[in-house]
């Protein structure tokens, strides 16, 4: 009988644990692999919204082409209630070239319409007076999170496509 | 003239005794007195033969005066046989009283497609009986199919030894049966598990491994058979009711709502049998608040059954279901920002403020008439159609999907006994899926036309079997494409334990809607693959079960591994920004299943530990390296325990799964293993039994699919008046 309590009881203390809260982070989380920081908000944001996500690109596209390989595959959004937010991007071990807010306009996404429903609403430089368009702002990652990747969304100067792929250029495939 | 005269003279006498006739019934018991439902009524030399109802009695009418030999068998009973003379227009009373046959092996249908003893079958088997299902007081298919051994949920996807993993209802690597006939959706794959009451439900068999030898595609690792209740003599009404509620969550910071969630319904099934005909209906309806924000649920049901005996030797079985849903849906649990997260990263009862009011309206029906014949010990055969039809719409911002699908199936099959150590079973099947409308899947068919055969014949004590099936598939009326599917195995008693082995091949043919689907996710486009190919896996299976303890004990363990190819997934493809499903994977799994039964533990208390281990390893390939293969827990264990004290049951079953090495899509996530303990209590006097179950009784916190919390703790009692 005195097998059977303690076996009821080593099941009922195998049940604790589970989900629990989790308050919304504001350093880089423990056991986390990947990139953080802080994005501050500017601009009017524009009511055609649909969503802003976090990507980050190994190697800076190099055509149209080359737009959807960015990095997590489903990436994180970011929260447009207030006037910053911080983010985690969970991404492999290697070096990033490019870490960008994405805005996208409500509409179904294709590769012909990327032009008119993506815009690059910001994205991560070393310094504020960095004016390259990229390459000043790599971040390394290698198995924790890389904090402090700081950037600024601004709704009022944002860049479609072919601001970087003028469409004369041609769509690799 | 005259001799003419004399002949119908001599002959009258003759016809006036054929005329003759009496009635027999009676009561078939045990030895404690107790009815003996299902139990077979026979007269010796004569196509005569009924079955008892729920409380053991039966009659047979029209049986010819004078003495005959009346024999009664049933399942876990030792045949009786006793002379009685009929009188003419009189009835005779005739009771049996049989004792029960120690050490016999479960009835299984679903392993051969044909009668065999449990302890004969090839492949493993798990069995979920009706009694089961009562003391567990589930209210769906999938909850009393859910903690068979080896078997594991994922948000309705069934899974048998790690098969399907979680592929959000596009195609399913277990095949659906009701009552032998395949169910699953004619666009999707999938299946509808609300499809039949529960209530209706007999008991549950479940093949494990690859079983396309005998079913074809989809049976890729496993199949689920649910059987129906068969239908007593005389009239009689069940009436279930239920009613519970859901705990809330256990922190405050995820309150949703101020009221508690509240589930209930009714189930009414009437029917009534004399032969040659039987009927059934049954009528049902529930409603559920869920556990969580955008969760409420109307589920009604209508499902019928007959029965009409053409001759004492062939039966006519139709049936059919109609089953309507409407649901909310919430999708996936908010993260941050997007609903009231009270400064919480995500909100596991709350859904993304842009998703409230996404719903789904489901209907489902099914039809089936089976003819059956068994013109002698020797021969038997079947012949069966049906026709499931699938209508669904989603609601759902920016655009709503639909799909209006049939699936339309026949078999003819003969199973022959040449002699007494030699069974053949030989058929051919064929199934016709349509998708009839759909703004998603488009307007396609496909066809598949198989043929099959399987031989079991005895090799000194072994049992030898082979078989094979070829499938021939066409999409839209194109070209045929072959599969074949063979399995060999065997079993060997060997003292109180059976050996078993065997080994066969399984494939799944893409679903339609994984060649034509057209629609967009999260804002990309999911485009059609047509040249997708059928997926197929290698199983193999070595296992041994053995009684212990005057059998009260039982052992059953099973070393399986399985190779499969082509496994299809869908694939973001960067360089169009579009999804698609694509053969893509090789995986591996490897495992143990094994099965502890003991029943009687003691004198009132019965215990069974169901244990899986399993190794799935996606295989590498040219562009990526070897993983764990998605969804699928390295170690399932399920511990039950049963206490009978007079009319009073209580039990409890722990269900543990352990943390998913890899998921898709939100690898980063925090998720856990999953630890359910479920606590059960019953009583039954008369025809008035109530049951009680709570349902994760710890309110365990816990999450198997990305962003989909598993329900929390729920109490609910239903209560069964039958009559």
């Amino acid at each position: 009988m005195r097998s059977r309590v303690v076996a009821l009881a080593a099941l009922l203390v195998a049940c604790d644990g589970g989900l629990e809260p989790a308050p919304a982070p504001t350093s880089c989380p423990k056991s986390f692999t990947g990139i953080c920081g802080t994005v501050t908000i500017r601009g009017a944001i524009p009511e055609s919204t649909d969503v802003v996500y976090v990507v980050a690109y190994q190697t800076f596209p190099q055509s149209r082409g080359d737009l959807f390989t960015y990095t997590p595959l489903v990436p994180p959004t970011i929260s447009l209630v207030d006037s910053t937010y911080f983010y985690t991007l969970a991404v492999p071990n290697g070096r990033y070239e490019w870490v960008l807010a994405v805005w996208k306009k409500q509409g179904m996404l294709t590769i012909a319409n990327a032009d008119s429903l993506l815009r690059e609403a910001g994205y991560y430089k070393r310094t504020d007076a960095d004016t390259s368009l990229y390459g000043a702002g790599i971040v390394l990652v290698n198995s924790i999170g890389t904090d402090s990747i700081d950037f600024v969304i601004d709704f009022d100067n944002m860049h479609p496509v072919s601001f970087y792929f003028p469409a004369a250029a041609a769509v690799r495939r | 003239m005259k001799r003419r005269g004399l002949l119908l003279l001599a002959l009258l006498p003759a016809a006036l005794h054929a005329q003759a006739t009496g009635s027999v019934y009676g009561a078939v018991r045990d030895t404690a007195g107790h009815g003996v439902r299902s139990a077979s009524v026979s007269i010796t030399g004569s196509r005569l033969r009924t079955n008892t109802g729920n409380t053991g009695v039966y009659r047979l009418e029209a049986v010819p005066a004078g003495p005959i030999t009346l024999q009664v068998q049933a399942l876990g009973f030792q045949p009786e046989s006793v002379v009685v003379t009929i009188t003419a227009n009189d009835s005779t009373r005739v009771d049996f009283t049989l004792r029960a046959v120690q050490n016999l092996a479960p009835i299984v249908v679903t392993a051969g497609k044909r009668q065999q003893s449990l302890q004969d079958v090839v492949p493993s088997v798990a069995l979920v009986t009706d009694s089961a299902i009562a003391r567990r007081a589930v209210n769906t298919i999938d909850e009393a199919v859910d903690r068979a051994p080896g078997v594991q949920f994922l948000n309705g996807q069934v899974n048998i030894r790690g098969s399907t993993g979680y592929v959000q209802g596009l195609g399913s690597r277990v095949l659906l049966l009701v009552d032998g006939v395949p169910a699953n959706q004619g666009d999707r794959g999938g299946i509808n598990w609300d499809l039949l009451p529960v209530d209706n439900v007999e008991r549950v068999e479940v093949v494990k491994g690859a079983g396309s030898a005998l079913y074809g595609s989809a049976a890729l690792g496993g199949v689920v058979n649910l059987i129906t209740r068969g239908i007593p003599d005389d009239a009689h009404l069940r009436v279930r009711l239920i009613g519970g509620g859901f705990a809330g969550p256990p922190h405050d910071v995820w309150k949703f709502r101020t009221s508690t969630g509240l589930e209930g319904g009714a189930g009414v099934t009437a029917s009534w049998g004399r032969d040659p005909f039987r009927g059934a209906l049954s009528l049902g309806t529930q409603h559920s608040d869920g556990y969580r924000q955008n969760d409420e649920r109307d589920h009604w049901q209508l499902a019928a059954k007959g029965q009409y005996r053409l001759d004492p030797v062939t039966r006519l079985d139709v049936s059919g279901a109609w089953a309507s849903d409407q649901y909310l849906v919430p999708l996936s649990w908010c993260v941050r920002g997007h609903c009231d997260d009270r400064g919480q990263a995500y909100q596991p009862f709350m859904v993304d403020t842009s998703g409230l009011g996404d719903h789904t309206r489901s209907n489902k029906a099914y039809a089936t008439a089976v003819v059956s014949r068994e013109p002698s010990p020797a021969v038997s055969w079947l012949a069966r159609v049906s026709w499931l039809r699938t209508d669904f719409t989603d609601y759902q911002s920016p655009r709503n999907d639909f799909s209006i699908a049939n699936r339309f199936g026949g078999e003819v099959r003969g199973v022959v006994h040449p002699d007494h150590g030699r069974v053949v079973t030989v058929g051919g099947e064929v199934a016709y899926s349509d998708v009839l409308r759909s703004d998603i899947f488009g307007v396609h068919t496909q066809a598949e036309y198989a043929a099959y055969g399987e031989g079991e014949h005895g090799l000194g004590a072994a049992r030898l079997t082979t078989g094979a099936r070829i499938d021939f598939l066409a999409v839209d009326g194109g070209g045929l494409t072959a599969v074949v599917s063979p399995r060999l195995g065997g079993v060997l008693p060997v003292g109180r334990g059976v050996w078993r082995a065997s080994m066969g091949r399984g494939f799944r043919a893409p679903s339609l809607a994984e060649q034509f689907v057209s629609t967009f996710v999260s804002g990309i486009r999911v485009i059609p693959n047509p040249s997708l190919r059928p997926e197929e896996a290698w199983t193999a299976e070595l296992g041994h079960a053995r009684g212990f303890a005057g059998e009260r004990v039982r052992i059953d363990a099973a070393l399986f591994w399985t190779e499969a190819r082509r496994l299809i997934e869908p694939v973001f493809i960067d360089t169009l920004a579009e999804i698609q499903f694509q053969n893509l994977s090789r995986a591996r799994l490897v495992g143990l299943d094994l099965s502890v039964t003991a029943a009687p533990l003691t004198s009132r208390l019965s215990t069974t530990l169901a244990y899986t281990f399993l190794y799935a390893r996606e295989l590498a390939t040219d562009t990526s390296p070897a993983r764990a293969l998605a969804f699928r827990p390295r170690h399932l264990l399920t511990l039950s325990a049963d206490y009978a004290l007079g009319a009073t049951a209580l039990g409890a079953d722990f269900r543990y799964t352990s943390r998913f090495e890899r998921v898709e899509l939100y690898e980063t996530d925090p998720r856990v293993s999953a630890k359910v303990l479920d606590l059960r209590a019953s009583w039954t006097g008369g025809s008035l039994a109530a049951h009680l179950l709570v349902s994760n009784a710890l309110n365990y916190i816990y999450n198997l699919v990305p962003r989909t919390l598993a329900p929390v703790r729920a109490v609910s009692v239903a209560v069964t008046w039958t009559h």
